[in-house]
Formats: C-alpha cells, sequence, structure tokens
C-alpha cells in the first residue's frame, strides 16, 4: 500500500502549497477588505467609454465599441 | 414637490434646474456637472439619489501645500509617485465606491484610487508632477466626498491590522486537519502490518506539525500565563499552558521511547479551537474608532497670519500671541480672544449642543468650537496643550493602559479550578505510586492533559462574540468582550444631558397660531438676528426669508424671557409665554410665542428634544440602578426633569468636564460600579474614568469620543434591554461552565483509572469543545431573540 | 498619462463559446446513444446482428459520452466563462494570444483524438481518464499552457485584489495539474497500449482519489469561480457575502483534497482510508452548503429579476441542483448507505444531477448572457430560451427521478433473501429487466434535456447572426478598454518585491513538486507489500491479451470484478475479494457499476461454449439481456505481436514473469489458444457453424481465456492447502 504515501504526499504537499499561498495572501492584504471587492467587480463594464464619440448615455458605455486606439 | 437628482434631498419649492433634473442647491448641481463632464454619470445609475452635499472649499485645504505637513500624510513618496489613504465618511453606497475608484477621469494626475468600504477610505496613488496633495483633497470635497483629515492622521500613520492571530489560527487549524488524517491509521487500524513499518513516519510527521503549532500558535497562553503568575494570579490560561505543555511533553516522549502514537492530533485540536473562540471573539467595527481624543477633532494645521500674509503652520507649533485666521466651518484648536468678525461657535464637539453661540469682538473663544459664520480672526493665549479643553487629556485616567489584574469570570473560577487538578494530580500520582509505580507518570499527564480547560475557556469567548455580534447588528458597538462582563456588574448609571438624553435635531420646529404674512416673517427674522440666545438663533436659521437691512428700534432683550423691537411701525414682541402673558401648553415645551402690534398671533415650538422613550427607559432602570444625570448645563430644565423621570434620579447640573470625571471617581471610591453614558468631548473624560463609558451617537459614522461602547442614538430606547441582555449572557457563560465541568469529570474517570488513550482524547476534546460551542451559541441567540 | 489602453481578446470566448455549444451537442448525443441502448440492446447493428460494429458497442461509446460531457462540453465552458470572467477581473488582457489559441486548438485537438481513439478501443480503462498515455502527455502540455496564461494574466494584472473567482482557478489549475499526473502515470508498450504502473488496490486508491478531486475540482471548483463572477453580474448586486465567499473557498481546498477514499468503500482498501474518506466527506457539507447558500442569497430581493430573467432562472436550478449534489455526496459517504448505493443506477441519477444541473445549467446561463455580451445585441429570443429551461428542468427530473427509483429497486432486489437463505433474485438478469422502464423514463429525460440544448444552440447562433458582423477578426476581437491606469505604477519597488515572491511560490512548488515525484515514483516501482497470496500468480501471455481485450472493449463499465464482503454477494458471485488477488492487475478493473452482474469469480463458473455463444449474441444464452453482441471477436484475428513487449514491461512494474516466461510467450499463448479451441470444438452446434474457421487464432480465444481464470488463483490456493 505504498500508494497510500503517494496520495497522501501529494495530497500534502498540494495543501502546503495552498497554505502558504493562503499566507501570503493574507500578508498582501487580500483579505482586510471583504466587502470592497464584491461591488468593484460588478463595476468594470460602465467603466469602459467610447472616447471618439464622448457618449453621454450610459447604454452606448459598452465596452465592446470600436473606437481609436494608441496601439 | 421634487427630490434633488444628486442627494435626494427635497428641492424645497423653487428647485434648480439643470439637464431637465432637480437639484436642492448648487453644489449639487455642480456635483452633478463635474462628473457629467467626465462621463461619470453612470454615478446615478448605480443608485439612486447617491450624492451628498458638498460643503464649502475655498482655502480650506491651503495647509496641504506645507511639505511637513504633506509628508506626514502621505503613506509613501518616492518623489515621483505618492500614495495617500483619506478617512472620508460620507462613502455609503456602491455609486460612492465607483465615483472614487474612478478619480483618475476627473484629475489625470491620479493614477488609481482604491476604496475599502467597511474603513470608509481610499487610497489614492498619484503623481506629484501632475497633481498635488491639495488638489485631491479638494477634488474629493468638490464632489462630495470631503476627507477628513486630523492631527491623529498625521501622528499615527500606517497601523497595520494586526494578522497575528490569523496566522496562528491557520497554521494550528492546518496542523490540526492534517494531524488528524495522519493519526486515524492508528486509531482505526492498529494492527495493519504495512502500518508497524510506517507509523513512525507518520508520528514524526505529526511531531513536526505540531511544534509550530506550540510555539507559535500557542505561545500567548504561555505568555499570559507567566505574566499572570508574576501577578501572582491563576488565570484561565495556567491550566491552559499547562495542559499544552504536558501533552506536547507526553506525546513526544511517547514517541521518542514508541510507547504510543500520542496526543498530537488533540493538541493541535485544543489550540486550534482556543484560537477559533479568540478569534471569534474579537470583532472589529472597522468604520468606528472606541480610542479618539481630542486629536481626531483637531486639524493638523490652521492659517497663521504674519504680516498680513496668510501662512501654514502645524498645530502643534502654534504660539502664544499669534494670530490665526479661522474659516468657516473650521475647528477653533486653541483657546484665544476674538479679533475680528462674527464668530457664531459651535460647540457640538464639546458640549452636544449643537445651537451656535455668538461672540463678539474681544470675546474669549475656547479650543472645540466650529465657526459657522464666514471668516475670523482671533489671537492666541494658550498654546493647544495648555488649551481648556485640551488639558482635559493630561488627567490620569487617559493614561492608564489596560490593567492586568482587572478579573474575570473565567479567571476568578479558574483560580479554584487550577488548584483542584493539581491537587488531584497530586494525589492521584501518589495513589498510583502504590497500585501501580510504573503507571504514575501516565495518571498524573493524563490528569493535567484531560483537565486542560477547553471547554471552560471556550464558553465565554463564543457567548460574548455571539452577543457581540447580535448587538452589533442592532447598533450597539461594543469595543470588546470585556465590556458585556462590566455591564453586568454596573450598579449606577450617568446620563449626560445634553445629546444624550436629548436629541441634536435642531430642525423640530413648527408654528402654531394665525399664519404670518411674508411682511411679518420679515419683520420677525429682522428682530432675532440681533439676538444671541440659542433659541433665536435657532429660529432665525429657521426662517427663510431674507431680513431687512435696517435695524430694528427699541430693541430690548431681557434675559430668560425674551426680545421687544419696533421695525417699520410694527411693534413686535417675542418670547416666553409668562413674557407675553398667555398660557403654556404644557411643561414639557420649549416655545418662542409671537405678538404683534399687541395681538397675539401664535408660536413656534421647539418640538420637545428629549429622545423617544426617555422616560420609559429610566422608568426600566430605575428598579435596578441608581440614576443620576451628570449635566453641564445649568439647571433650567431640572424642574421638568423631575416630573418625567423617577423619583430616584439624581441631578448634578454645572458640572464642568473635569467636575464630572471627579464626581464618578468619588461614586467609584464608594464602591459603586458606574456606567456613563456621553456624547461630547465634555464628557470625555467621565466615559474614560467610569467602569463602561458609553458614546451615544446620532450617526455612528461621525466622531464619538473615547469609549467602550458606541450605541446609535435611535436605539436609545433598547438600552435596558442590552444591559439585561448583557446579565443573562454571563449567566448562559456560568451554566456552560457546569457543562464543561461535567465533561471535566468524565474525562477524570478516563484519568484516573490510567485508561485516557489517544482516541478518548481525541474524541473528548472535540466533543466537549463543539458541544460548549453550540450549546452557548444556541443560548445566546435564543434570550437575544426579542431584542 | 500613466494610463494604458488595452484590448479584452473575446474573440477566444467566441471560440470556447462555439466549441462549448457543439462539444455539449455532441456529447449529449452520445449520452442519448447510450441511453437508449439499455432500451434497445440491438439499436445500433447496422449491418445486421452478426455483423455488429465494434466502436459502435455500449463499452466504447461510454467512455466518448463522460469524456465529451466533462472535457469537451464542461471543460470547454469553464474555459470560456475563465477566458472571459479573468480579463475583466484582472483588468487586463490575457498574458499572451497564441497561448490563448495553443490552448484553444490543442484542447479541442485532444478532443477530436479522444472521439477517435475511444471508440477504436484505445483506453487505458480508468475511469474519466481512459485517454491513452500520448493524449495524456498532450493534456498536460495544453494544461501547463493553461497555467502559464493564467498566471501570466494575474501577474500582469491591473487590479490588485484577486477576486475569489480568480482564487477558484487557480485551485482549479493547480490541482488537477497535479492529479492528472499522478493518475495517469503509464508504463507506454505501443504508442496507444500502457498499464498502468500501479496494480491492483493501489491502482483503485490512486484512480479514485483522482476521481473524487477530478469531481471537485473541474467539475466544481471552476464552476464556482464562475458562479461567483457571473450571478452578482447577471443579478448586477454584489454577493451576499464576500467574506463567505472566502471562507468557502479556504475550507473546500483544504477539505476536498482528503476525500478521495469513500468511493472504495467495503473494498480492500485499509479501513482507516475508508474511515478517513467518510470523516472528510461529510465534512464537505458545510463548505458546499456555504457556498450554495452564498450564491442563492446572492439573489435575495431580485427574485423579480429572476422571473423575468432566464439566464437568471438557469443559475438558481443550477445552484439548487449544487446543493442536491453536494448532500447526496456526504451522504453516500456513509458507510451504510454507500452499502446500498454503490453499482446501482442511484451513482449515476447523483452525478447527472451535477452535471445536467450544476454544471450544465451553469453553462447554458452563462452561454446566454455572453452571447448577448459578445454580439452586442439582445439574445434572439428569450422566449426559446426559457422553452429551453423548462425543457431542461424536465429532463433533469425525468432523468434523476427514475434512476433513483431504479437505484434503490436494484439495491433491494439484489439484497432479498428467500427464507431458505437462498437470493429471490438469483439470477442477475431479473433485477436488469425490472428497471428497464426506468431506463427508458431517463432516455426521455435526456432526450428533453438534448432537445432544449439544441434551442440554445440555435438561439445563440441565431443572436450572433443578427449582433456585430464585423468580420475583421482584429476589431472584433479586441475591444477597447479604458482603464483606470495601472495600480501598481506607484509602487516600484514594492510591487516588483511581490512580483517576485509570486513567482518565487509557484517555483518553490514547482520544485517541491518534482522532488516529490523522484522520489515518490522509485517507491510506486518498489514491489509492492500487499499481503500476498501464494497462489496468485501472473496471466498467462494468452490471459493478458484477453484481458486487453476486455479492456479495449470497456467490459468494466458494467462488469464489476469486485465482490464485497456482504452475505448477498458472496451468496450470489462467491467468496469476497482479497487485496492479494489484484496485485498483477495493471490497471484494475473493479469497475463502478453493475449493469450486468459482477465477475470476479466468473471464471470456471460457464464451459467455454457459453462465453462463446454469450459474445455472439447475449441473448441466446440469457434472454433478455441489454449485453451488445461482440461477433467481431469471433471475426477478428489475435493480434499478439506486442505481447513480449507487454510482458516485460510488466517485468518492469514488478511482475515476476522469467526470461524463459517471455521468450516463450508466443508458443504458451498458441498453446493455451488451441486448448480452448478443442473445448470449443466439444460442442456439435458449435462444429457445426465453425468447422472451418481457424478460432484459435480469434480474439475470442484469448478473452475466453481470461474470463476463465478470473477469481481462480485463490480457489486453487484452497484445494492446494487442502
Amino acid at each position: 500500500m505504498e500508494v497510500v504515501y503517494i496520495t497522501i504526499g501529494v495530497s500534502i504537499i498540494v495543501a502546503v502549497f495552498f497554505f502558504i499561498v493562503f499566507l501570503k495572501s493574507v500578508k498582501s492584504g487580500q483579505y482586510e477588505d471583504t466587502y470592497t471587492p464584491s461591488v468593484r467587480m460588478l463595476f468594470d463594464d460602465e467603466l469602459v467609454k467610447d472616447e471618439k464619440e464622448g457618449s453621454k448615455e450610459p447604454e452606448k458605455a459598452k465596452e465592446n465599441q470600436q473606437t481609436n486606439n494608441k496601439n | 414637490m421634487s427630490n434633488c437628482f444628486h442627494c435626494g434631498a427635497d428641492c424645497g419649492k423653487k428647485p434648480i434646474k439643470f439637464d431637465d433634473k432637480n437639484f436642492c442647491c448648487n453644489g449639487c448641481k455642480t456635483v452633478y456637472e463635474i462628473l457629467n463632464a467626465s462621463e461619470l454619470n453612470c454615478y446615478y445609475d448605480l443608485e439612486a439619489t447617491p450624492g451628498t452635499i458638498p460643503s464649502e472649499i475655498k482655502g480650506k485645504y491651503n495647509y496641504l501645500d506645507n511639505d511637513e505637513i504633506a509628508e506626514k500624510l502621505l503613506e509613501f513618496n518616492d518623489g515621483e509617485t505618492s500614495v495617500v489613504e483619506f478617512y472620508i465618511p460620507s462613502i455609503h453606497c456602491s455609486s460612492c465606491i465607483w465615483v472614487l475608484e474612478n478619480l483618475n477621469k476627473l484629475n489625470e494626475g491620479i493614477t488609481t484610487s482604491l476604496v475599502n468600504f467597511p474603513k470608509k477610505t481610499v487610497r489614492v496613488t498619484f503623481k506629484n508632477k501632475l497633481t498635488s496633495l491639495k488638489a485631491i483633497a479638494e477634488l474629493n470635497t468638490s464632489i462630495g466626498y470631503e476627507p477628513y483629515i486630523s492631527l491623529e492622521d498625521a501622528d499615527s500613520k500606517n497601523n497595520k491590522v494586526d494578522k497575528t492571530l490569523i496566522y496562528q489560527l491557520s497554521i494550528a487549524a492546518f496542523s490540526f486537519g492534517n494531524i488528524m488524517l495522519l493519526s486515524f491509521p492508528e486509531y482505526f487500524q492498529v494492527d495493519g502490518f504495512w502500518l508497524e513499518k510506517y507509523k513512525y513516519l507518520f508520528r514524526w510527521l505529526m511531531f513536526l506539525m505540531v511544534v509550530p503549532v506550540v510555539f507559535y500558535s500557542a505561545k500567548d497562553y504561555f505568555i499570559s500565563a507567566v505574566k499572570g503568575l508574576r501577578h501572582k494570579i491563576l488565570n484561565i490560561d495556567v491550566p491552559i499552558s499547562l495542559g499544552i505543555s504536558v501533552l506536547f511533553i507526553r506525546s513526544t516522549v511517547e514517541i521518542l521511547l514508541d510507547i504510543g502514537t500520542g496526543f498530537f492530533d488533540s493538541l493541535a485540536g485544543l489550540v486550534f479551537f482556543l484560537l477559533l473562540g479568540k478569534f471569534f471573539q474579537q470583532r472589529t467595527y472597522n468604520f468606528l474608532s472606541f480610542e479618539r481624543d481630542y486629536k481626531s477633532y483637531f486639524p493638523i494645521a490652521v492659517t497663521k497670519i504674519v504680516n498680513g500674509e496668510e501662512k501654514n503652520i502645524p498645530v502643534k507649533d502654534i504660539e502664544k500671541g499669534d494670530r490665526l485666521l479661522i474659516r468657516n466651518e473650521e475647528l477653533i484648536p486653541v483657546d484665544g480672544i476674538l479679533i475680528n468678525g462674527n464668530a457664531a461657535l459651535d460647540y457640538s464637539f464639546v458640549t452636544g449642543e449643537s445651537i451656535p453661540v455668538s461672540k463678539n469682538s474681544g470675546d474669549k473663544l475656547f479650543a472645540g468650537g466650529k465657526q459657522t459664520s464666514g471668516a475670523i480672526e482671533m489671537e492666541v493665549i494658550n498654546t493647544i496643550s495648555q488649551s481648556y479643553l485640551t488639558q482635559l487629556w493630561s488627567n490620569d485616567v487617559f493614561n492608564n493602559s489596560e490593567d492586568i489584574t482587572i478579573k474575570n469570570l473565567t479567571d476568578t473560577i479558574s483560580k479554584y479550578f487550577t488548584i483542584a487538578i493539581l491537587l488531584i494530580a497530586f494525589v492521584a500520582g501518589i495513589a498510583w505510586y502504590f497500585i501501580n509505580p510504573s503507571m504514575a507518570f501516565n495518571v498524573v499527564t493524563a490528569v493535567l492533559i484531560i483537565a486542560c480547560p477547553c471547554a471552560l475557556a471556550l464558553s465565554a469567548p463564543f457567548a460574548f462574540g455571539n452577543i457581540l455580534r447580535i448587538f452589533g447588528y442592532k447598533k450597539f458597538y461594543l469595543k470588546n468582550a470585556e465590556t458585556i462582563e462590566n455591564i453586568s456588574k454596573i450598579d449606577t448609571i450617568i446620563f449626560d444631558k445634553t445629546g444624550t438624553i436629548t436629541s441634536n435635531d435642531k430642525t423640530q420646529i413648527h408654528y402654531k397660531g394665525v399664519n404670518l404674512s411674508s411682511e411679518e416673517l420679515i419683520a420677525v427674522k429682522t428682530i432675532l438676528r440681533s439676538s444671541n440666545h440659542p433659541l433665536s438663533r435657532s429660529l432665525y436659521s429657521y426662517i427663510v426669508e431674507k431680513p431687512f437691512e435696517e435695524k430694528p428700534e427699541e430693541f430690548k432683550e431681557i434675559l430668560g424671557k425674551g426680545v421687544q423691537a419696533v421695525i417699520n411701525n410694527s411693534k413686535l414682541k417675542l418670547g416666553s409665554a409668562s413674557f407675553l402673558n398667555v398660557e403654556s401648553n404644557s411643561l414639557n415645551e420649549t416655545a418662542i410665542h409671537i405678538q404683534i402690534n399687541n395681538k397675539y398671533k401664535g408660536c413656534y415650538i421647539f418640538n420637545n428634544s428629549y429622545r423617544e422613550g426617555t422616560k420609559e427607559v429610566f422608568n426600566i432602570l430605575a428598579e435596578n440602578y441608581n440614576l443620576i444625570i451628570l449635566s453641564g448645563d445649568n439647571d433650567g430644565e431640572k424642574p421638568y426633569l423631575e416630573k418625567l423621570l423617577p423619583k430616584k434620579t439624581q441631578f448634578q447640573f454645572n458640572q464642568k468636564p473635569e467636575d464630572k470625571l471627579t464626581f464618578i471617581e468619588s461614586r467609584q471610591k464608594k464602591g459603586e460600579h458606574v456606567l456613563m453614558i456621553g456624547d461630547g468631548l465634555n464628557d470625555a473624560g467621565a466615559l474614560a474614568q467610569s467602569n463602561v463609558g458609553i458614546a451615544i451617537s446620532e450617526d455612528v459614522n461621525v466622531f464619538s469620543p473615547a469609549c467602550d461602547a458606541i450605541l446609535d442614538a435611535h436605539e436609545f430606547e433598547k438600552l435596558p434591554v442590552f444591559f439585561k441582555l448583557s446579565k443573562k449572557t454571563i449567566r448562559v457563560i456560568k451554566a456552560s461552565f457546569v457543562f464543561s465541568f461535567l465533561y471535566n469529570i468524565i474525562g477524570m474517570y478516563f484519568a484516573l483509572t490510567g485508561q485516557l488513550t489517544p482516541v478518548v482524547a481525541a474524541i473528548l476534546m472535540p466533543l466537549s469543545s463543539i458541544s460548549i460551542v453550540v450549546f452557548v451559541t444556541i443560548l445566546t441567540n435564543w434570550i437575544s431573540k426579542k431584542l | 498619462m500613466e494610463k494604458e489602453q488595452f484590448y479584452y481578446d473575446n474573440k477566444i470566448v467566441k471560440m470556447f463559446l462555439w466549441a462549448t455549444i457543439l462539444w455539449g451537442v455532441v456529447g449529449m448525443l452520445v449520452g442519448l446513444l447510450v441511453a437508449l441502448l439499455f432500451v434497445f440492446p440491438g439499436l445500433l447493428e447496422f449491418a445486421g446482428a452478426d455483423n455488429a460494429i465494434s466502436w459502435l458497442s455500449f463499452g466504447r461509446l461510454r467512455p466518448l459520452h463522460t469524456n465529451a460531457v466533462i472535457f469537451a462540453f464542461v471543460g470547454n465552458g469553464i474555459f470560456l466563462g475563465v477566458y472571459y470572467s479573468t480579463q475583466r477581473l484582472l483588468k487586463a488582457r490575457m498574458f499572451n494570444d497564441v497561448l490563448s489559441r495553443i490552448h484553444f486548438w490543442g484542447w479541442q485537438a485532444i478532443i477530436v483524438a479522444a472521439a477517435i481513439t475511444l471508440p477504436l478501443g484505445f483506453t487505458s480503462s480508468k475511469e474519466y481518464a481512459e485517454l491513452e498515455w500520448p493524449i495524456d502527455i498532450a493534456v498536460v502540455l495544453i494544461w501547463v499552457v493553461f497555467a502559464i496564461n493564467l498566471i501570466g494574466t494575474i501577474l500582469k494584472r491591473r487590479q490588485r485584489h484577486i477576486y475569489v473567482a480568480i482564487w477558484f482557478y487557480i485551485a482549479t489549475i493547480v490541482t488537477i495539474a497535479v492529479l492528472y499526473i499522478f493518475n495517469n502515470l503509464e508504463m507506454p508498450i505501443t504508442a496507444f497500449k500502457s498499464y498502468s504502473v500501479y496494480s491492483g488496490v493501489q491502482d483503485a486508491l490512486v484512480q479514485w482519489w483522482y476521481g473524487h478531486n477530478a469531481v471537485a475540482f473541474f467539475l466544481t471548483t471552476p464552476i464556482l469561480g464562475l458562479m461567483y463572477y457571473f450571478i452578482p453580474k447577471v443579478a448586477n448586486r454584489p454577493v451576499y457575502s464576500y467574506r463567505l465567499s472566502i471562507i468557502h473557498f479556504w475550507t473546500l481546498i483544504f477539505l476536498y483534497i482528503w476525500a478521495g477514499p469513500h468511493h472504495l468503500l467495503y473494498t480492500a482498501l485499509p479501513e482507516w482510508a475508508q474511515n478517513l474518506g467518510t470523516v472528510f466527506s461529510v465534512m464537505l457539507i458545510f463548505p458546499s452548503w456555504g457556498g450554495m447558500i452564498n450564491g442563492l442569497l446572492t439573489l435575495r430581493g431580485a427574485w423579480d429579476k429572476v422571473r423575468e430573467n432566464p439566464v437568471l432562472k438557469f443559475f438558481v436550478v443550477a445552484i439548487t441542483g449544487y446543493g442536491m449534489a453536494t448532500f447526496e455526496g456526504p451522504m453516500l459517504s456513509f458507510k451504510n448507505l454507500n452499502a446500498i448505493g454503490h453499482y446501482t443506477d442511484w451513482i449515476v441519477g447523483h452525478v447527472h444531477i451535477g452535471a445536467l444541473a450544476w454544471n450544465g445549467f451553469m453553462i447554458a446561463g452563462i452561454v446566454y448572457w455572453l452571447s448577448e455580451k459578445l454580439w452586442k445585441t439582445p439574445l434572439y429570443s428569450r422566449k426559446l430560451a426559457n422553452t429551453h429551461f423548462w425543457l431542461g428542468t424536465l429532463g433533469i427530473l425525468f432523468y434523476a427521478i427514475p434512476l433513483y427509483v431504479a437505484g434503490f429497486t436494484q439495491a433491494f432486489l439484489w439484497k432479498q433473501f428467500n427464507p431458505d437463505g437462498t437470493l429471490v433474485y438469483g439470477n442477475f438478469l431479473e433485477t436488469v429487466t425490472q428497471v428497464i422502464p426506468m431506463y427508458a423514463m431517463r432516455a426521455i429525460g435526456g432526450t428533453l434535456y438534448l432537445t432544449g440544448f439544441i434551442l440554445l444552440a440555435i438561439n445563440v447562433i441565431k443572436t450572433a447572426k443578427a449582433g456585430s458582423k464585423v468580420e475583421d477578426e482584429l476589431a472584433e476581437a479586441a475591444p477597447l478598454k479604458k482603464i483606470s491606469g495601472q495600480r501598481v505604477a506607484g509602487e516600484g519597488l514594492h510591487t516588483w518585491l511581490e512580483r517576485k515572491t509570486v513567482l518565487f511560490t509557484i517555483l518553490t512548488t514547482v520544485a517541491i513538486l518534482i522532488g516529490g515525484l523522484v522520489e515518490i515514483v522509485p517507491l510506486i516501482l518498489v514491489k509492492s507489500n500487499i499481503p500476498t497470496i501464494e497462489s496468485v500468480k501472473p496471466y498467462t501471455p494468452l490471459e493478458l491479451e484477453g484481458r486487453d481485450i476486455y479492456i479495449r472493449e470497456g467490459c468494466n463499465n458494467c462488469h464489476s470484478q469486485m465482490i464485497r464482503p456482504f452475505r448477498s454477494e458472496v451468496e450470489r458471485y462467491g467468496e469476497y475479494s482479497k487485496a492479494g488477488e489484484f496485485v498483477y492487475d495493471f490497471p484494475f478493473l473493479w469497475g463502478s457499476r453493475r449493469t450486468g452482474p459482477d465477475v470476479h469469480r466468473v471464471g470456471g463458473k460457464y464451459n467455454d461454449n457459453w462465453h462463446f455463444n454469450h459474445m455472439l449474441d447475449p441473448r441466446s444464452t440469457s434472454p433478455g439481456s441489454i449485453m451488445p453482441r461482440y461477433s467481431w471477436l469471433i471475426k477478428n484475428d489475435l493480434n499478439a505481436s506486442n505481447v513480449e513487449d507487454k510482458m516485460e514491461g510488466l517485468v518492469t512494474l514488478g511482475v515476476p514473469y522469467s526470461a524463459e516466461d517471455i521468450s516463450g510467450a508466443k508458443q504458451a499463448l498458441l498453446a493455451q489458444a488451441k486448448e480452448i479451441e478443442n473445448n470449443l470444438r466439444q460442442d456439435p452446434e458449435f462444429v457445426k457453424n465453425y468447422s472451418s474457421s481457424n478460432i484459435q487464432n480469434k480474439e475470442i480465444v484469448a478473452l475466453i481465456a481470461y474470463l476463465q481464470r478470473l477469481g481462480t488463483d485463490i480457489k486453487a490456493g484452497k484445494t492446494a492447502l487442502k
């Protein structure tokens, strides 16, 4: 049943990996604010603006409009 | 009737029309224009009427151009890029997040802005070349998000959240899970033949994982135990540390000598549950601060006039004899004398009374007042540390650090508990030494392991944690769990009057009587302009008509009665009922009666500003507590209060802040446990001195003095319920103590008979912990059902 | 200043969207086909009863169905959602367009390869990991491409905070990579044949450790990530509790990894491992339901939106399905319930609640919503989408309920005893015929569900046609987005350090994994110290070839080889299976479902002629049987040219073939085949029909040899002891 050590070993390695990631993320302040991100993720569509037309209607402010580009 | 498109306020009769939308004021319209021009009008799609009315900004943030001040506020500055975090109390909805995170569209010097909603802050990263701290502060203010910059910010920046407990808890959780996994084989398949070969590996892996749990996750228990012992106190951490050490040592010995698998899973589980309790109890209300002192009220800079030129200097550099310019809405930081201009000072920070006090040239101004009528000039007579208000903070009560000797319920019990288990262990050890010497070590360690009061230590944190959570939902925010315990011990409750049992709303004025013509209203207002009585001031601002330019003739003000004058040949008499010789409606009512040309017209009633339910609250509390009103005001309202409140209520008027403090001190010396409820800075000393200080606040987002708890003013009526619940919580905890003792007795049976195997411990420990947690959680929820 | 303009890559999202729809239809169609085979076993015998088409038999189509649905349909659906949401959550275009394209085309190529090789019988036989080793390598490579692309995007992100959805994606990528590699460690023999490096119990444990975690990290975590992105987006309200979602994520990650062994309760797996699996599986209900509640409560106060928006309706049913499946999972992990449910159609029903409701409906909702977003036009027909919703929901009910009934019926019939101690349904076939009406209803459910999905395809095609018709790929694929600038710009050194730590973490993990591999692989190759049974011997060359045919035909899809220690099973099949009996089984063939009876002790139970006739026409020996005909086994010559290579490969894996065994393999093979032919010729009927055929060269002989060997070693041991 050496294979038990593989499954346990790999599980623990994966777990340790996630644990390190967890500590890192806590340290980097990922979870200091547990409300704003949930609101922020709702925004990105509205953020986009058609630069040339300078449209005032929010409906037009969809992301996929073809516009000038600096590239 | 229309509502402002921007802030939702009632626009009144003449809304400002712009872009087919109604606005209540030019401020709101301007914000709309700014956002519209930058294509940020999505702001209004996310929430209806999300805005706030912007306040005046002229020159307000000039001091941010002072490098010394700016440097203190910036979190980061490498010469090119800077980062600043502003506290913005008006953040309240998702539109706020949206617009504040799009500041870069309003000012191209801003790279990013990041909102932290719970903390109500925005972090702005900007390019020094393109913009400045001042410009950003002004930008925010111009769109209704005025940053709050105070002396405190400059003194204590970068106070990072302490994450130690999170690390300790997650390490314990991680190790607990993995150790459980590794210890299972030996529980479930003791004679597995391959297990014989590999169990050593498992055991040492467990050992490896438990080391950080003992030496990092659990270290605070050891530290606290040692501290307690130094003070000759057997606190709960003593038996816990003893249990953890014994578990660790015995388990290590077992695997070293190949006696058995040890108790590593129980050990990790124990620490995990203990820390979980600690974590649960640790409630943080990011948007509140319980530690505010005058620094958080005070600006960090003022405008000094040197040879006719304005110059921004940090507040701490103010010297006697300096001439300061105080703009509208600015706070007076030091005591001084008014030189120029009309001062109307709002001392609500200090006294709770928000009706402005008028001052004339040559009058003395005290620190803490907010100027409300244009710019004034003043001369400094006291530096900041010597000013009347700040001197209060030199009192010792503000410098008392947490006293270790405070005994809480758990520690009281643990004293006897610890002595008892040590005795049991000792006796059992001796007994077994005679019965079977080889078992003595086992039994003694088993007793210490099983007696490790995990369940005992858990019940209070979970009960308190849960109650804190419930109170928080009901807008009674407690600084920490000890406050609940302290509330339960209270026998005397002291109330501040103004702002505490009266509400600060000044707009509750209504008119009763014959309708006044516009002409008459103008006349009334013109007369009121000359009166400095607080009621006059409020009525003056209540009447919207524009007063006459000319001064009234024959103006006469009779102190405590009213005013009379002639204007445009009409003779007006304004004042109290007795002044006009009319019947007063009730004792309770404060009113300005109006008589024009000897004809009684009617009266403006200033609605009884005592909080709703004051009477009921006092009546209920009177059953169990001594009640005292401790007010800085004169005793003018005493007769009314005596009628309103229960007989045994005592009154103390004309109390200066330091008087309040000493008064509480004297009561405490008599052995009373005092709870003080107040609101203004003048109560700060009293709140700090009392056993429990509760600050009451109309809007918890604005400021309240240092205290143990903050109560939303609208929940004032529930005060007796909160107190009652705190007492009940203590009872729940006591009941759970009994419960956990039962577990200890069961465990003791296994320990004393030498049958405590790792499996038994592994079952008993989590079982007791979890059932205690469930028990207290259900009970606390149940008792607070009616809240 | 400092602000960057960039394009979101919508082209790749569209590509994955079309792939999702295409493979959805294909996968479900194959599913429907195999469902119909339960009711009409002869459905696909186009060329006549005696000319059955090998690649259309159930055993080969079933893996095609599962792989197509899991990896092609759900897989593409995941990538579709991940590529769309990741870019927006991180405010960055995907790390590298070439990698995106490689990922897309590579994944489709793998699917095509699977769709070709699986019906051809190239299979490793491990469920949801059937693909042979060259395709496995391709899977890992493409997965690494995906990983680099996603992690690269995370590193170049313009949003400091990593939203919880991205965390779920990261967990998916890391864990699936590790699991897939460890479960598919194989010893290649030829280009399309390999043996698992593990044998018997060990192989079973690794397989189900993988199998369970594949469900967890392929069908659950990425979809949860999508849930946390798309539900708030569609409902336009923040998730009920972001804090809960974080707790949900971390507890789920730490618990799931440990729950694998619950698939092997009552087997030869060490008991502690079984109990461990139960404990952690039961604990899983907390994070799972936490997530479900969080998803549903996000819609609190928005039920009016749900009523009118078909997308939200799909989501609501999907989350409900998730809740049901994650409630059932822990329940089925209890040993006493597992004893009833295992091997029955209950499990099939349970799995399909997850697949049809949770995965299928989440993806359908996402596809509808995105087709509006991607083509910038309203959906072609909301009504049609609503019809799809109702057809699909009805389909799920018609699918799941009959199978639950079937499952309980089976469990009940299998375990029923007469007072005299004999089985009431001694003939397994009687328990099959009883539930065939349920299978018919299940097929109806499947039809409804598929019809709904075809409506989706039509709806989306029409929407795409009506929408933005710009054919210029660059323009269409590259919408301009003005962004809020680089979050990191102000931080200089700090950011660099932070990035470095991320990289550092990744590199460390890679290092750990490689180190682990180096240490672990030799461990596997060491001879297993399972309690060996003296009489258990390696398979003979012919049996080995027969076993490979058994694998090729996917017999393990319907027949288990694991008799659990219950009275009913021992009575029906013989002595319960011992771990030591499987030491030479590379891979294990325990199976997970008993559509037909267990065959572990079938050796010697029937004579060779019975097997011959049974393969030719199952209904001739067992009237009413729904087993396919295997007439090609009698026509095809056995290709034993690799038998030495196979044996040598097995020697490397620890099977004790001697050098003489290998050199004499062909001869031994011929001799045993001859013997079987002789046995067959004892039947006059056989002689009459096959007098001239050289049966000993045919595949059927090898299969008979293997079947007759099954489970007999232990009996030999017993007689030897006596």
